[in-house]
């Protein structure tokens, strides 16, 4: 897996998350284009009215899984900087959950590059999200992140 | 049958729902050295027998990378069993 380059910035963190700050990090003189994304909490969910989110997260994976779509995105784009920022805990109606910041030389890498960034973090990041509605509460329906499969060699007799 | 006594401690790691209905995030199990991750998930079913319905939907992961079910366990090893993912 390609390693993420040391001016790549990635956080988890618990407070509203400064995407001004961000866009100012991945900001360079060489940069004719920075994309971002900035996801934020819904007000419904198929059809139900969501009071607030609670997110969770296996941190230490998450980090490095974050780290890995940034070396990613990297060696596949032509890009210059990256900073993904996750948000945890409890998120109201409106609030950004995840924000995400490329620059690049040109725009299509930066565009291509941040797109491919927060649908490769929404399959591959070991992070949760539980809804709250007005009648209850439910783990989001997510997706199940692609797994080694067991293979011959790997397994072991028994 | 490897029937040799426990040999190894590794630490398991639940998330979502899974730490809802194992009733705890983490545990310490002993294991017999190089046993699969599949014998350390059918010890947790057989602590919290409602985790057996959702082995066709997790996957694992060792040291905080994904890995197969086969993957053998060695001493101070970290495993977590991941439900579904819902970021972003």
């Amino acid at each position: 897996m390609p390693a993420a380059a040391n001016s790549d910035l990635i956080l988890l963190v618990r407070e509203p998350i400064d995407a001004p700050a961000l866009i100012q990090y991945v900001r360079a003189a060489s940069d004719g284009a920075i994309v971002t994304f900035d996801g934020c909490v819904r007000n419904e969910s198929r059809g139900h009215r969501t009071l607030y989110l609670d997110y969770e997260a296996y941190e230490t994976m998450a980090i490095a899984k974050m780290s890995e779509i940034a070396g990613e995105i990297r060696a596949k784009f032509s890009i210059d900087r990256v900073a993904i920022a996750h948000r945890l805990g409890r998120l109201e109606i409106g609030e950004t959950s995840v924000f995400i910041a490329v620059s690049a030389p040109h725009r299509p890498a930066a565009f291509e590059a941040c797109r491919y960034a927060i649908d490769t973090l929404k399959r591959t990041v070991p992070i949760w999200k539980k809804e709250y509605f007005e009648d209850g509460a439910v783990w989001a329906d997510g997706e199940l992140p692609p797994a080694p499969q067991d293979t011959a060699s790997s397994k072991r007799a028994s | 049958m490897g029937n040799s006594a426990p040999n190894i401690r590794v630490k398991v790691l639940f998330f979502g729902r899974l730490k809802e209905i194992a009733g705890r995030g983490e545990d310490l199990l002993d294991l017999t050295e190089g046993a699969p991750i599949e014998t350390l998930f059918a010890r947790c079913v057989a602590q919290q027998p409602e985790l057996a319905r959702y082995r066709t939907s997790l996957v694992a992961s060792r040291n905080q990378e994904f890995a197969a079910w086969s993957t053998p366990l060695h001493s101070g090893d970290e495993v977590a069993f991941l439900p579904p993912v819902s970021g972003g």
